[in-house]
């Protein structure tokens, strides 16, 4: 997938203001849309669009946008 | 009134399921196969339904001696339902029982789900249920002496968490769905009564729920429960009690096995 395409889709399942930039140095845990319900929409995006099964304590340890994709996988982004 | 012991028979004060045969679905795995164990153990000719062919064998294998059948069959493939009913009356004998403990568990914000996602849950958690006791309340499948259905429901039918909103909908139309089958059904003398259950642990759901949570969130679960989370156990006891004689006056109830969740 494409990195921006991914963001898009992460700006849209966090409901982030079209407005407001995120970029994969964004910190997710500082964005007030980010919060426990939120994780579990995310999870169930990357399950959708990557077939990969994340935790609830898995998403604890990302940080920011980048440290998400690495756990997606580096190679499932071009 | 005077009373006499003898006035006490065996039939109308033991939970006992002697002679009977007793349909329950998701017996693979977690309530509905720990249903089908205490089935047999009180009894019980047990049908277990599920999907995965090699659970339910390990299921049969835990069963009390009787004469037990297994089917593998997805269950929201309800065309093939009323051949199922109809072989296992042909091989166990007519039905005084019913026990539909398959379900699924979906926990999405409101913003994530979509139709099909509704449509899974109530698929499995109350059409297939209310299928298959369509067909067997039939006359031709069911017991001349009546018969007992239970649904295994939730706490999430009566109160409502985020993030579960097609989950508790489709639990409560399990509740509200079986009131209605105790009215039409209670001339038949099929006793329809649901299990608010709550938090059971050491199942699959429970076990696929708890990774995708944050331990927070897990903590909040298990302090809602005054006794602390259930065990499958917990549920099986009340079913056998529901299809028992000894609840022959029980129809149309919701009643909470939930170590206290609803009590606050």
């Amino acid at each position: 997938m494409e990195k921006d395409r991914f963001i898009e889709l992460l700006k849209e399942t966090l409901e982030i203001d079209e407005s407001i930039q995120l970029n994969e140095n964004t910190v997710l845990t500082e964005i007030e849309e980010y919060d426990s319900l939120s994780t579990l929409g995310i999870i169930a995006l990357i399950d959708e669009h990557f077939g990969k099964k994340l935790s609830g304590e898995d998403l604890q340890n990302i940080t920011t946008v980048k440290s998400l994709m690495e756990m997606i996988g580096e190679d499932q982004f071009k | 009134m005077k009373i006499n012991s003898s006035d006490f028979s065996e039939s109308r004060n033991s939970v006992s399921l002697k002679g009977k045969t007793v349909v329950v679905t998701g017996a693979s795995s977690g309530i509905g196969m720990v249903c089908s164990v205490f089935a047999s153990k009180a009894g019980a000719n047990v049908v277990l339904i599920g999907r995965d062919n090699a659970r339910l064998k390990e299921a049969l294998n835990a069963l009390n001696g009787g004469n037990h059948h297994i089917v593998s069959q997805d269950i929201t493939e309800y065309d093939k339902l009323e051949s199922i009913i109809a072989e296992s009356v042909n091989k166990r004998g007519k039905i005084s029982g019913f026990v539909h403990c398959a379900g699924i568990e979906l926990t999405l914000p409101l913003k994530n789900m979509n139709p099909d996602s509704y449509n899974k849950l109530f698929s499995v958690n109350v059409i297939a249920g209310f299928e298959l006791a369509r067909i067997i309340a039939k006359k031709k499948y069911i017991h001349e002496n009546g018969a007992g259905f239970v649904f295994i429901s939730s706490t999430m039918g009566v109160t409502g968490q985020a993030g579960l909103v097609g989950y508790c909908a489709s639990k409560g139309a399990v509740i509200s769905g079986c009131r209605a089958m105790a009215i039409e059904l209670a001339g038949k003398n099929i006793r329809v009564n649901t299990i608010v259950a709550g938090h059971v642990k050491n199942t699959k759901m429970s076990d696929e729920l708890f990774n995708r949570l944050p331990e927070s969130a897990v903590e909040k679960i298990e302090e809602m429960h005054p006794l602390g989370l259930g065990d499958p156990e917990d549920i099986a006891n009340a079913a056998i009690f529901l299809l028992s004689d000894s609840a022959k006056w029980i129809t149309g109830a919701a009643i909470p096995v939930d170590g206290g969740y609803t009590a606050e």
